[in-house]
């Protein structure tokens, strides 16, 4: 009863009323940022990393949006797109708040970032040495931020059609700020991982493997469709798939690319990699399918050039293009099965979010510890194939603990949020569907 | 009344009148150049080039981004914004609305619109010529307006916002304006409200802009403009039929957010790029870009889920469209914290005036009013309060740090920009409503705009 007073008082216009003499508080209080000319700003650097966070905005909105709303059932559509939207406009604030302090602020015993950072005090235009030092240091900030908004989105795929809107607020928002910053510190803030020698260009790890493994805990804990396995729940509209899919490829340049941080040759030789193993994988899938099923899919083809990108996204910065089409093959045979598999075992990840991104995550980490190459990318590493054994093993590492890291807390996180607002909407409410249900809308009408 | 042949003929000879003057303007002034003058030209020229402004790659390949991303934000971004959310009998007719506003403005804006807003000022007022066709927007920067890129990336630049903001405007007719008065009243509104306020605003020598009002991407020039035309748009024109009576549910509202999402990205270029330059400030304006509209949305989303009891999509859609409106003339002057609250600011105003609306009954078909009217003045007022000069050496401190002045000067900009565009459109809609008729025929809007303005059904 306390709690659910205390939820009111939050929604309640009084409340609000405080945030807004808080936050004005907060305003005149924060520090002047800008403080230009110490550090030395590319504009062609700059320019780029500008751009790829716009690119990576448009993987999540709407790429990301349509690719799963395309494939839910037409009374589902809206409360799909809204989820991504939402999750959007959520973790921007989360990160400029606090969440960028707990991923890539000043290091904690190489657990989690400090607060110094916290709403965005100290980061200012200034190049950060290590985050790009030829562009602002807020460029990173918000390249990240885009990073951190798309992580959560993905996984709402394992939980299509039948979570509450509150609950999804509620877990995406805790799964941000308890796996997804601490992740990120191990791996790109200088905590443990990175120490560990951990290699993650753009998010095989903290972005793919930590939304598969996070979306197969959903799909059991939140259970199954109504009718999952029964009837037959068609997708309502594959152009907007595929339109969606064409987005995600279109962004994903930013994503990739943009992680070098500048207009370099690293940048360049990122871009190349990741549309070679996106081909690759999309040409994979088709022929597997085939093979397999007997006709060639458009989702399987546009599923495929999904599972190239996200299985290159970790290795995109440190292998050449005999690399990329390895492992473009790799991921479309791998993705497909992964999801042939789905359908044995029976737990409902509607959109396919675990053997998309867990099994493209998992391979992509994985092959940078065999392709990753010092000729290619001097800042990284050699692999396998390069003389450096070692590299694998560290590889492997990093994809477990990142897995079991991501499947423990989002268990506890969603039992959390199932004990407090509670996860599904009522078998009534999946009936109707959730655009009246949660949205009091239809899509079209 | 005009015959379509005589119409024809018109635009025809106009047309070639314009390419003589053009050509003239070209020969004439290539011509009254003094000889002497040539000489010291080029005898300075060595020493001229080194110091003169030199352009920039980065900037210019971030100018060149942003140039294409507004675009997006126009077409497809606006026209399935609003195409999603009229009846599917209706949906072509809005969408080639703004699609043919990116052709026609573009057009204009090279002929004529560039010169009248950016060329040389004439008494405060208007800008010359002497750019007319573009005559003498090269390729060498101009250091009044950016100074490290080429002279047409600014005026393309530019060109794009001219665009989106007769498109805006759209909403407001939205299912009952006639495709031909639609023509003439935007080539006319781009004409004499949108450029006189951009020279006013922006260019050098323009009275407001030398008033102290600030506008770093448009929110008098495009979003106040536009809302305050979109109300004198919705009060002279009738209202759809059945309006208030009929549910008139929106045919596709995946479709709107997709248009949402787009006008996010495409935001960007519009805010961030705005800076005419790569770097700190246009670093900082997009993250107070992306902030202030994620506040909104949530701040839409919220403030419905109260009052009405389930958050909406498209109020989060709407809020999020809000808060990049709202932050649009800040965006160069505010830091993160600071576009919070003018995205929380964004969200609760316009969700509120939105709801007035249906109280008034005057029917914006699509919220133009509400959201960019409403949005607009307060991200205007907002600036004045929050503005800082940490932020921006430029611009000037608002209200929280000492220069209340500021807020006056502000909403004195709000209120003229109102009154400039809600008198200029409101003569503009009477004339053509006596001379062309503004609405379809009753049998025209039932059937809807598809077929009876351009003969086609959207889907079969």
């Amino acid at each position: 009863m306390r709690i659910v007073h205390r939820a009111r008082w939050i929604l309640s216009p009084r409340s609000f009323a405080g945030i807004w003499y808080l936050m004005i508080g907060l305003a005149w209080l924060s520090p002047a940022w800008a403080q230009e000319g110490a550090g030395k700003i590319d504009t062609g650097d700059t320019a780029w990393v500008l751009t790829s966070s716009a690119l990576v905005l448009a993987m999540t909105m709407p790429g990301l949006a349509l690719f799963y709303g395309g494939l839910v059932r037409s009374k589902n559509v809206l409360g799909t797109l809204v989820q991504t939207l939402a999750i959007l406009a959520l973790v921007s604030l989360i990160w400029v708040v606090f969440g960028y302090s707990l991923a890539f602020g000043p290091d904690v015993g190489g657990v989690i970032g400090n607060l110094d950072w916290i709403l965005l005090s100290g980061v200012g235009f200034t190049p950060h040495a290590v985050y790009g030092a030829t562009i602002p240091h807020q460029a990173f900030m918000v390249f990240q931020l885009m990073f951190a908004a798309i992580t959560p989105a993905l996984f709402t795929g394992a939980f299509a059609e039948r979570m509450k809107f509150s609950a999804l607020l509620l877990f995406s928002g805790l799964w941000a700020v308890v796996v997804y910053c601490p992740l990120a510190h191990w791996i790109w803030g200088g905590g443990w991982l990175a120490k560990f020698g951990a290699l993650d260009f753009a998010g095989g790890a903290v972005v793919h493997i930590s939304s598969g493994a996070a979306a197969l805990v959903c799909a059991y804990v939140v259970g199954a469709r109504k009718g999952y396995g029964t009837e037959y729940l068609a997708p309502h509209n594959l152009p907007m798939t595929v339109l969606g899919a064409g987005l995600l490829w279109f962004g994903w340049f930013g994503f990739n690319a943009g992680s070098a941080l500048g207009a370099n040759a690293n940048a360049v030789s990122a871009f190349v990699a990741t549309h070679i193993a996106a081909v690759t994988a999309t040409l994979v899938w088709i022929i597997v399918e085939w093979q397999h099923r007997g006709k060639p899919t458009v989702l399987g083809a546009a599923t495929g050039a999904v599972a190239g990108l996200a299985t290159v996204t970790p290795a995109s910065g440190y292998i050449g293009v005999g690399a990329a089409i390895a492992i473009g093959i790799a991921a479309g045979i791998a993705c497909y099965f992964g999801i042939v598999v789905k359908g044995k075992i029976g737990y409902d990840d509607a959109l396919d979010v675990v053997g998309v991104h867990g099994v493209g995550g998992l391979l992509g980490i994985l092959s940078v510890g065999l392709f990753a190459s010092k000729g290619i990318n001097a800042a990284g590493a050699d692999g396998l194939l390069y003389g450096n054994p070692g590299q694998l093993w560290v590889q492997f590492v990093t994809a477990m603990v990142t897995a079991a890291f991501s499947v423990v807390v989002s268990y506890v996180l969603l039992k959390v949020v199932d004990a407090t607002v509670g996860l599904r909407v009522s078998t009534e409410e999946e009936m109707t569907g959730v655009d009246l249900s949660q949205h009091n809308e239809r899509a079209y009408s | 009344m005009f015959t379509r042949m005589g119409v024809m003929h018109g635009i025809l000879s106009a047309f070639t009148c314009l390419m003589l003057f053009a050509g003239g303007a070209r020969v004439s002034a290539e011509e009254t150049k003094p000889p002497v003058a040539v000489a010291s030209e080029s005898v300075l020229q060595a020493p001229a080039a080194a110091s003169a402004p030199k352009i920039d790659t980065g900037d210019t390949t971030w100018v060149l981004v942003s140039t294409a991303m507004v675009l997006a934000m126009t077409a497809p971004g606006l026209a399935l914004f609003y195409g999603g959310m009229v009846r599917s009998k209706n949906a072509l007719g809005t969408i080639m609305q703004s699609f043919i506003l990116l052709c026609l403005i573009s057009v204009q804006w090279v002929l004529w619109g560039y010169s009248l807003a950016f060329g040389p000022d004439k008494g405060h007022i208007i800008g010359g010529l002497e750019w007319l066709g573009l005559n003498g927007v090269g390729l060498d920067p101009n250091a009044d307006y950016a100074a490290t890129i080429p002279h047409q990336a600014f005026m393309a630049f530019q060109m794009m916002f001219a665009v989106i903001t007769p498109a805006l405007i759209t909403g407001a007719f939205a299912e009952r304006m006639r495709f031909s008065t639609f023509l003439v009243f935007s080539l006319l509104w781009a004409t004499f409200i949108y450029d006189p306020l951009a020279h006013w605003v922006w260019a050098v020598g323009g009275w407001l802009r030398d008033f102290g009002a600030l506008d770093f991407a448009g929110g008098t020039v495009v979003h106040i403009s536009s809302g305050a035309s979109a109300l004198a748009c919705a009060l002279v024109m009738r209202t759809r039929l059945g309006y208030g009576k009929e549910h008139m549910a929106p045919h596709n509202l995946p479709m709107t957010v997709l248009g949402a999402a787009l006008l996010w990205f495409g935001w960007f270029g519009f805010n961030a790029g705005s800076a005419v330059a790569s770097g700190a400030l246009a670093t900082s304006a997009f993250v107070v870009t992306n902030t202030a509209t994620a506040a909104a949305g949530l701040a839409w989303m919220i403030a419905e889920w109260v009052h009405r009891g389930k958050p909406t999509v498209l109020g989060a859609a709407s809020g999020a469209v809000a808060g990049l409106v709202a932050i649009t003339p800040a965006s160069g002057f505010v830091g993160p914290m600071a576009s919070i609250l003018i995205g929380i600011g964004a969200g609760v105003l316009c969700y509120m005036a939105v709801m007035l609306k249906a109280k008034l009954g005057y029917d914006d078909s699509l919220d133009v009013v509400g959201i960019h009217g409403v949005g607009g003045t307060w991200g205007a007022l907002a600036t004045g309060i929050f503005a800082s000069k940490a932020i921006n050496a430029a611009g000037a401190d608002g209200l929280l740090y000492g220069n209340p002045g500021q807020v006056m000067i502000q909403a004195g900009a709000v209120l003229v920009s109102i009154g400039f565009a809600f008198i200029g459109t409101f003569i503009i809609l009477k004339v053509l409503d006596k001379t062309m008729g503004l609405c379809v025929s009753e049998g025209e809007e039932r059937m809807g705009l598809d077929l009876s303005q351009h003969e086609e059904r959207a889907y079969s």
